[in-house]
């Protein structure tokens, strides 16, 4: 035997004895970027099919009112207008509503928001359906409007739904808040207040529809979740299942509102256009329709009291969340669910109080949203951890290590956390990484205009879909005579990479090299109906499914090289599309080979995986439980530097570690920290999209202020803590959506050492600053 | 009224199209020449993902009127490479994870490349200045930044 | 829009707007007025496209110690020449804050006079250094003082045969700099919430101010212009705090700015203040470091 191919199966035989971990934890390339990269035609407005009309939506001009009439003449008068729809357009059911069915998909009788949707045009072009959309006369009868939800809540208010303005009451009631605060020797009490928050992708939600000679209809668009889209298509045009076919096209971004009601109107609307002109219909959204029609991040007023001991225990803490839903409740009513589980922060207390109120107004509609109600509910807790601490004359980390969830401890709900609990790991690390503690000593000397400062801020994740629904997955693995693996799956890839790590499971499973691995593009037809990417579910729960599907596979692909290699299937080791005997390794079969018996042998090679997670139990009227099966922690220290006379800051440097179980693909995962974080900064510096009168002020992206480049921190550390979780393959958590929650609090708090400036809403803008220090 | 002959070159090839007075360049290259990798992610000049290059200097085809392109050169990232294989730059793109959900790699790279024609070893500073004007949403622009030190440490 | 001019030299662009010009809009680079009219705000019926008159309108020369700038030098151009690298220093202050690297690539000298809005950065740098605008038509060029320029909101003294030209100002002598700042809400494509340009001219032995001018993008309305009372009051002044102090008063007084989404009033005049002590310590004491250094 050569040194070559000794070195060979020596390598071999090292990756094999990892086993399935042979791909796990490397930072390997995506298996779907390639096409981007190379500026190929892929997203939905490259490929529209020809002879397509174009669809102008048209949305209310008013907040709240009754629709006296609409009247389209002068639009259809326009040679280039080929239709104009409404609610009578619809031959199904009028309604896209996600949980509650309170919205209609065309407005009919009533108008809540100036999101609306009244009609659509469609012409030949989209220059011509947007001038022609503007000949549409809609009469209103125009309602008393409400903006503020605390108005919304009150006895005798304007009703926007008939059922009342409070959409969802939730309740986390734990022990007995108020004796908890009779024995606390200190107790805090602020009120804390976040914006809409938009999510802003960078491709605007977009859908086109194709009318097809078997009487299906095909919808090809912009989405988090191709089957959700499917079922609201279906019923607005009162269709089987089978016969609508959603197909997500590549998706340039989505961070929730592409998962939530919109996408809906888009296939819905574009279907009911296409059938009745029998031409595809593209409804193409501007920057400003997406803006105003998309889910934002609810706005929310939280009342947060605290009780410790004096030397810094936590014994009480009483939260009051208002969460303003805008016109529709959407998710919202699993939103203010996730925000009262997380609503105290990452501690252990024995007394708790969380009343969580999600409360409709006039202003456009907020719903799925990155962060899911965690960012609102840890910018309070987080915030008045640091008051907290002020008042104890503590520093900050200090009262956290202190109160912190470690294993044996218990969340509000009373969850037991157990060795998967890496947050002590977290904080130790990120206090490590940013020198913290020899940070607050040297600026707690500064004099003069400029002065820095560190904050910390830190979080628990209840993971995957938990309470909020079944969390089950389907993964089709199917390998093709070249030798070619297809990954389908009704989850969907929008640009975290997280499909492509499903491969790399996949490949490390069956042995093969994760570059034969192609993606299928998600299908309703054609993939299982998998529950929505959202949540940050697709490596956590999607990964089991994929693991399920790779290990069928490579039972059969053992069979078969065990055939072709004269040894016990037990023996059959394979590896970078290698296969050998481990008795007997000089001989080696190629994964083409394998493939080419199994054809011949009529072993399929083609299976379904599966998985759902454990049932999660909680009480509803008290919250108690355990409503998560695994949790993502995390911490993070901001240092910001502030211009006292102007309030203007930057971030200089941020840290932040997480525990993510275990990285499949650490670049991956630090992916997820960067974009999340920086998304985050948004949230916690810049970004607010204003109501006046219920009209948006800012949609679009001149006064809409996403961070640029120029934005972010000159020093960013990510850091990787792995504590394997209990549900995810190989122990892997959720990592998506936790980066985002922290950059508030942390900057706020950052501040505050800083400063002594305690600015209690976002986002913290320099004047904001300022006026805390010129009062 | 698509009555304006436009003549010009995109990506070496010389081109004529008639179009419209209110065509802007964006909707020629997209609509006439099926030209996809620029991309309108707001129509107003604000995000930089419709990014070109004219006459060799990036500007945004959203705020360019097509007549306005006529007897220049544009060049779009179908023209960088041989459109199958991954460039250098681009591939350092790939390996820094710097394309995410992808819409905004196409004005990223025409950013880039116009970066380094003109400076040998950039800084951080001078890449995140030179894609200031190009919004992400993804990445926090930091696997960018680092994609661009790579392309260079690779060229020495 | 239904038809565009196209023409190739000054004299034809000139002829093409001698009758009928109030029906032309004049395009620069058009990073301005496209969304504009994409918007239905404008509603021009003719354009006429500047891009052929690249040779004869693009130039920054200095003759003697005037500086002309031909109307379509963009804000690149002018980031990119050894000029604007002292004592017109707010010329790249300004330039690297201004848009993103495209826009600056695209916007033009005259596109900021025409389009005269309050974030076209460049006009209060022209105020400040007293530049005065070349307007040309079929009869010949009319000169405007820059600060006469603008006569609202998007709305400047520009007759409708004419076309901006030029612009030219006196290069600030060794005595002299210039400064510019803006507040916004993020670091690039940035909104102002104020801005600042300032011309400073300190006396022989540098303990004075000899001059000064102070152009803001608003002062009592949406249009630029300059803090005459608060520059009346710190002439002949020495730099010394109180002083400061004291034109910060004067400032407060003449500027009344209005409130929106994006800042309040008093937010932006207590920006306005703090920005005005600033650039006056960055001008005094540049040209200190240059008289010391023998720039």
């Amino acid at each position: 035997m050569s040194m070559e191919v000794e070195y060979l199966i020596e390598q071999l035989q090292k990756k094999a004895e990892r086993g399935e971990l042979l791909y796990i934890g490397e930072s390997l390339n995506r298996v779907d970027d390639i096409e981007k990269i190379l500026g190929k035609p892929i997203y939905t407005a490259d490929i529209l099919p020809k002879q397509t009309l174009y669809a102008k939506l048209v949305h209310s001009t008013i907040p709240h009112g009754y629709i006296r009439s609409i009247n389209a003449a002068n639009a259809l008068n326009n040679s280039k207008v080929k239709a104009v729809l409404t609610y009578k357009d619809v031959p199904g059911i009028n309604e896209s509503s996600a949980v509650i069915p309170d919205r209609p998909l065309f407005a009919d009788r009533k108008v809540r928001s100036t999101g609306d949707i009244v009609a659509a045009v469609l012409a030949n072009d989209f220059r011509a359906a947007t001038e022609a959309s503007q000949d549409i006369k809609i009469e209103y009868d125009p309602l008393k409007p409400i903006f503020d939800p605390l108005e919304a809540m009150k006895e005798g208010a304007p009703l926007i739904h008939d059922a009342g303005n409070v959409a969802k009451h939730m309740k986390v009631y734990k022990g007995d808040v108020q004796k908890g605060f009779e024995a606390s020797d200190i107790i805090v009490e602020g009120t804390y207040s976040t914006q809409f928050q938009d999510a802003t992708p960078m491709e605007p939600e977009l859908a086109y529809a194709v009318p097809k000679e078997n009487g299906n209809i095909l919808i090809v668009g912009s989405m988090q979740s191709p089957h959700i889209t499917q079922s609201g298509v279906a019923k607005a045009l009162n269709l089987p299942l089978s016969r609508v076919e959603v197909i997500q096209a590549v998706t340039g971004g989505a961070f929730g509102p592409k998962s939530d009601e919109t996408p809906t109107d888009l296939g819905a609307i574009a279907a009911i256009g296409a059938l009745k002109t029998g031409r595809p219909v593209f409804v193409n959204m501007t920057r400003e329709d997406s803006m105003i029609m998309h889910t934002k991040r609810h706005p929310s007023i939280t009342k947060l009291k605290t009780g410790a001991t004096a030397d810094g225990k936590l014994i009480a803490s009483q939260a009051e969340m208002i969460m303003e839903t805008g016109a529709y409740a959407s998710l919202g009513v699993l939103v203010i669910v996730r925000a009262m589980f997380h609503a105290n922060g990452a501690y252990e207390i024995p007394n708790v109080k969380n009343d969580g109120y999600l409360v409709y107004t006039n202003n456009t509609f907020a719903g799925s949203f990155r962060g899911f109600g965690a960012p609102q509910a840890f910018f309070a807790s987080e915030s008045q951890m640091d008051e907290l601490a002020k008042k104890l004359n503590m520093d900050p980390l200090d009262l956290r290590l202190i109160n912190m969830l470690r294993p044996g401890k218990r969340t509000s709900t009373n969850q037991l956390m157990d060795a998967a609990c890496g947050l002590p790991e977290c904080v130790e690390q990120v206090v490590a990484a940013s020198n913290y503690r020899k940070k607050v000593k040297e600026y707690a000397e500064q004099k003069g205009n400029t002065r820095r400062g560190v904050g910390i801020a830190i979080l628990h994740h209840g993971n995957a879909l938990g309470p909020e629904g079944n969390d089950y997955v389907y993964v089709h693995l199917n390998v093709d005579r070249d030798g070619i693996v297809y990954l389908g799956t009704g989850l969907t890839e929008y640009g975290t990479g997280a499909i492509s790590g499903l491969a790399q499971i996949a490949s490390s499973i069956m042995g093969c090299k994760l570059d034969r691995f192609r993606i299928d593009r998600p299908n309703s037809l054609k993939h299982k109906e998998s529950g929505p990417t959202v949540a940050s579910r697709t490596t956590a729960i999607g990964g089991n499914g994929a693991r399920d599907a790779a290990e069928k596979l490579r039972d059969r692909l053992n069979t078969v090289a065990a055939k072709l290699l004269d040894c016990m299937t037990s023996e059959v080791v394979i590896v970078d599309d290698i296969a050998y005997s481990s008795s007997a390794p000089q001989k080696r079969v190629g994964w083409n080979e394998i493939v080419d018996e199994a054809y011949r042998s009529g072993v399929s090679l083609n299976t379904i995986g599966y998985y759902m997670a454990p049932r999660c139990i909680w009480d509803e009227h008290t919250g108690l439980g355990s409503p998560y099966s695994q949790f993502t922690f995390g911490a993070a220290v901001a240092d910001v530097e502030v211009d006292i006379d102007t309030g203007v800051y930057s971030v200089r440097s941020y840290y932040v570690a997480f525990d993510v179980g275990r990285a499949v693909n650490p670049r991956n995962v630090k992916g997820q920290l960067y974009g999340g974080t920086v998304q985050g900064l948004g949230y916690a510096t810049m970004e607010e999209l204003v109501h006046k009168d219920g009209r948006v002020l800012n949609p679009n992206l001149k006064d809409y202020y996403i961070p640029t480049s120029l934005d972010i921190p000159e020093e960013f550390v990510p850091i990787i803590v792995e504590k394997g979780g209990a549900i995810g393959p190989f122990g892997a958590k959720v990592v998506a959506e936790p980066p985002i929650v922290l950059p508030g609090p942390a900057v706020r708090n950052a501040i505050l050492n800083a400063t002594g400036w305690s600015v209690d809403s976002l986002p913290i803008t320099a004047e904001k600053v300022w006026r805390e220090g010129h009062k | 009224m698509k009555d304006i002959l436009l003549e010009f070159k995109v990506n070496g090839q010389p081109k004529k199209v008639y179009v419209d007075p209110n065509d802007r360049l964006l909707d020629v290259l997209r609509d006439y020449l099926d030209i996809k990798s620029p991309k309108e992610g707001c129509g107003t000049g604000d995000c930089g993902l419709c990014t070109v290059t004219l006459d060799g200097k990036p500007v945004l085809s959203c705020l360019t009127f097509a007549f306005q392109a006529r007897g220049k050169e544009v060049t779009t990232v179908e023209g960088l490479g041989n459109g199958k294989e991954l460039s250098p730059m681009q591939q350092a793109l790939r390996d820094a994870g710097a394309a995410q959900c992808g819409f905004c790699t196409p004005a990223m790279e025409i950013m880039v490349t116009d970066l380094l024609k003109r400076v040998d070893n950039p800084t951080d500073s001078q890449i995140k200045e030179q894609i200031s004007g190009t919004l992400c949403r993804c990445t926090g622009y930091y696997p960018i930044v680092e994609a661009v030190k790579k392309i260079k440490e690779e060229e020495r | 829009m239904t038809e565009v001019l196209m023409p190739n030299t000054l004299a034809e662009a000139l002829s093409m707007i001698s009758k009928d010009g109030h029906d032309v809009l004049i395009l620069g680079s058009g990073s301005d007025v496209i969304p504009r009219i994409r918007e239905r705000e404008i509603v021009p019926k003719k354009v006429l496209d500047l891009s052929g008159l690249g040779s004869e309108l693009n130039y920054i020369r200095i003759e003697g110690n005037v500086i002309r700038m031909g109307a379509l030098v963009t804000v690149r151009q002018i980031i990119d020449n050894e000029l604007f690298k002292g004592r017109l220093e707010a010329f790249l202050q300004a330039g690297r804050m201004f848009g993103g690297p495209q826009i600056r690539n695209m916007a033009t000298v005259g596109g900021n006079l025409g389009a005269a809005s309050s974030s076209e950065d460049l006009i209060p740098i022209f105020i400040a250094l007293d530049a005065k605008v070349k307007m040309a038509s079929i009869d010949g060029d009319r000169l405007v003082p820059v600060s006469k320029l603008v006569v609202a909101k998007r709305q400047i003294d520009r007759r409708p045969n004419e076309i901006i030209r030029e612009i030219y100002f006196e290069m600030p002598d060794d005595s002299s700099w210039t400064a510019f700042f803006k507040a916004g809400r993020r670091n690039s494509l940035i909104i102002d919430l104020i801005n600042m340009a300032m011309y400073l001219k300190l006396n022989i032995d540098g303990t004075k101010i000899e001059d000064i001018r102070i152009a803001l993008n608003r002062v009592r309305g949406k249009t630029p212009e300059r803090a005459y009372k608060t520059e009346e009051y710190l002439r002949g002044k020495r730099i010394e705090n109180e002083t400061i102090a004291r034109a910060q008063e004067v400032l407060d007084s003449e500027v009344q700015l209005s409130s929106d989404f994006r800042a309040s009033a008093e937010y932006r005049k207590s920006l306005d203040k703090v920005i005005l002590a600033r650039l006056i310590n960055n001008c005094r004491d540049r040209i200190v470091e240059g008289r010391r250094t023998g720039n």
